[in-house]
């Protein structure tokens, strides 16, 4: 099982001093964060992607390029890769360019975006929202898959002789995953393809997300990629730690009253109880992660959303020492033992790689065959 | 046989509350209507200021408490919805409104809904016709033809058998007869059912 961090890249003032961190501090931090995550032995590092205050990601694949630089085995992601509002081509470019830089420790969460005003800044509608992520991300499957593309839609200029380049590192395009909150549209996506689903998780009830998770493996059975199980799962998680589960309480309730998103709204308690908010000592945050396997099955990645809510960086990096030193290795060795043979890990470009050349075509679709790739290593 | 469910909701802040009196007396009107003509009956009745936190930090988050979406699902999912509020500056509380802004366009769609409303004074009565009565035909629900005002006087001991009375049975009446045609809801909406094919989304169909 993959454990690792994504962020949101948010710029938000710290309750408690009314410090706001400069852009480039924040910038900056998200990178010692993921260098942090490395050093205290996650997997997977993920950025998300904005083109409005007060977000700084706008720009992933430079940040991931240059963590990539500075890292060895951190698998670099995002949450997510906007496919509606971004060129289905630059997306193809982009993130083969950054799998060849860094060595196929690269995948993609494919999202939507939810700020209507940011759509017609790129020449879209958000009226459009799902079929701008089913057309665009249909073409970009393509132009990591066919050397070259003749393709019409409906949403950007017609591909006549066109190669993406470079192409994918090794001829294996990175593994998918497509996140949504409240859209079956896009579980029934995942499916279709055999990609992973990823559940934002953080924001919602256990009840969503067990649906929105149940749906997906169902309809990836009915697709014909494996049995339900062995569909390809990701949650997010949120938490925060200190060794006394009253120390983290008290230290965290001033940013989650004044959060961004839920802030001001119900109380910690109340927020703790209804979704998978974890605020108290490590071993609390070990017992209720390992929950969630009740509700969605054995799953593939657990990310953790860790700064955010204006959490100063030296906070952030003590949570992440707690994260890689008491919590995580109890949770890889539990869900590892708890997960049957015939439910596969998360796919990397290695297990891809390897599955494709066993399939004696390589670049020709690998990831729809994940049952096959069965018990490869995680990383 | 199949209850037919009414879902009762109620906005009063007071405790007691005129404006749960009225959706109450309104409920029984249209039960005894509905029993008239051979239906078992099951009334939900809401009283939205129970659950006034969970609908601001259900607009707040994105979702609702577990309370709260046994609730919307209530009402919903009813056969057909009694919808009360008191005026408050012209138009309907915003408890209410707060209420109802949780509920998706279309879960309502072509389901019987009677309005009524309560007031300091009878000179509010229209906003029934011209604030309750589009917001839900804005959910595309059919709003029965009489929607019912209470003011001071017609709770008076002289009155209270009187117009609001007669008013209250013919708005019962109204609402049974659209129920009792309808086939049983088959529930609240499912909001993780697929309703168009992958193929069909990618050849440019939105559903």
């Amino acid at each position: 099982m993959q454990f690792g961090v994504f962020t949101v890249g948010d710029v938000t003032v710290d309750p408690t001093n009314g410090r706001e961190p400069t852009e480039g501090e924040r910038i900056k931090a998200m990178v010692t964060i993921a260098l942090k995550a490395e050093e205290v032995g996650l997997d997977v590092f993920a950025t998300g992607e904005h083109h409005n205050p007060p977000f700084v990601p706008s720009s992933p694949t430079t940040m991931l390029g240059y963590i990539a630089a500075r890292t060895e085995r951190l698998l670099l992601s995002t949450a997510t890769t906007l496919i509606t509002t971004n060129d289905p081509v630059k997306i193809a470019e982009d993130y083969a360019m950054l799998q060849h830089l860094a060595d196929g420790r690269v995948d993609l969460m494919m999202g939507r975006g939810n700020t209507g005003p940011v759509y017609p800044w790129f020449g879209q509608d958000i009226r459009n929202g799902i079929p701008l992520a089913i057309e665009n991300y249909d073409l970009l499957r393509r132009l990591w898959r066919e050397d070259v593309v003749d393709w019409k839609g409906r949403f950007r200029t017609p591909l006549q002789s066109f190669t993406s380049t470079p192409r994918p590192l090794d001829g294996v395009p990175p593994f998918v995953w497509h996140g949504s909150i409240r859209s079956p549209e896009i579980a029934e996506q995942a499916a279709y393809y055999g990609d992973g689903f990823f559940a934002n998780h953080i924001f919602w009830p256990a009840e969503h997300t067990r649906r929105m998770v149940g749906l997906y493996r169902q309809r990836f059975e009915h697709y014909g990629h494996g049995s339900a199980d062995q569909a390809i799962v990701g949650l997010g998680g949120q938490v925060f730690m200190r060794r006394n589960s009253q120390d983290a309480v008290r230290e965290f309730r001033p940013y989650f009253d004044n959060a961004p998103v839920y802030g001001h709204g119900p109380s910690l308690e109340e927020f703790t109880a209804q979704t998978p908010l974890t605020v108290g000592s490590p071993q609390q945050v070990i017992d209720r992660t390992l929950g969630f396997r009740d509700y969605v099955g054995d799953y593939q990645r657990q990310l953790f959303l860790l700064d955010h809510a204006g959490l100063p960086l030296k906070t952030v990096l003590e949570q992440l020492d707690m994260l890689g030193e008491e919590v995580v290795p109890v949770l890889r060795k539990e869900f590892d033992s708890l997960r049957p043979a015939h439910v596969p890990v998360a796919p990397t470009h290695a297990s891809l790689r390897a599955a494709a050349e066993r399939a004696g075509q390589a670049g020709e679709n690998p990831a729809t065959d994940l049952a096959g790739t069965g018990a490869e290593t995680d990383r | 046989m199949t209850a037919r469910t009414l879902a009762v909701v109620s906005a009063g802040l007071g405790q007691p509350s005129s404006t749960r009196l009225l959706a109450d007396q309104l409920a029984a009107a249209t039960r005894d209507e509905l029993v008239g003509r051979g239906e078992d009956v099951e009334l939900r009745p809401v009283e939205l200021r129970e659950h006034a936190h969970d609908i601001v930090n259900h607009l707040l988050t994105g979702f609702p408490s577990e309370a709260l979406r046994q609730v919307l699902d209530q009402v919903t999912g009813a056969d057909g919805l009694i919808a009360v509020t008191p005026i408050f500056n012209a138009s309907y509380n915003g408890l209410f409104k707060s209420f109802f802004d949780l509920v998706d366009a279309d879960v309502l769609a072509g389901r019987p809904v009677l309005v009524g409303a309560t007031g300091g004074t009878a000179r509010h009565s229209l906003a029934l016709e011209h604030a309750v009565r589009p917001m839900f035909t804005y959910l595309r629900a059919v709003v029965l033809p009489t929607a019912v005002f209470a003011a001071p006087e017609d709770w008076s001991a002289g009155t209270a058998d009187g117009a609001l009375r007669a008013r209250i049975s013919r708005a019962g009446r109204e609402l049974a007869e659209q129920v009792h045609r309808r086939p049983p809801s088959s529930g609240p909406a499912d909001p993780f059912a697929l309703t168009t094919s992958f193929e069909q989304l990618l050849r440019g169909g939105d559903g």
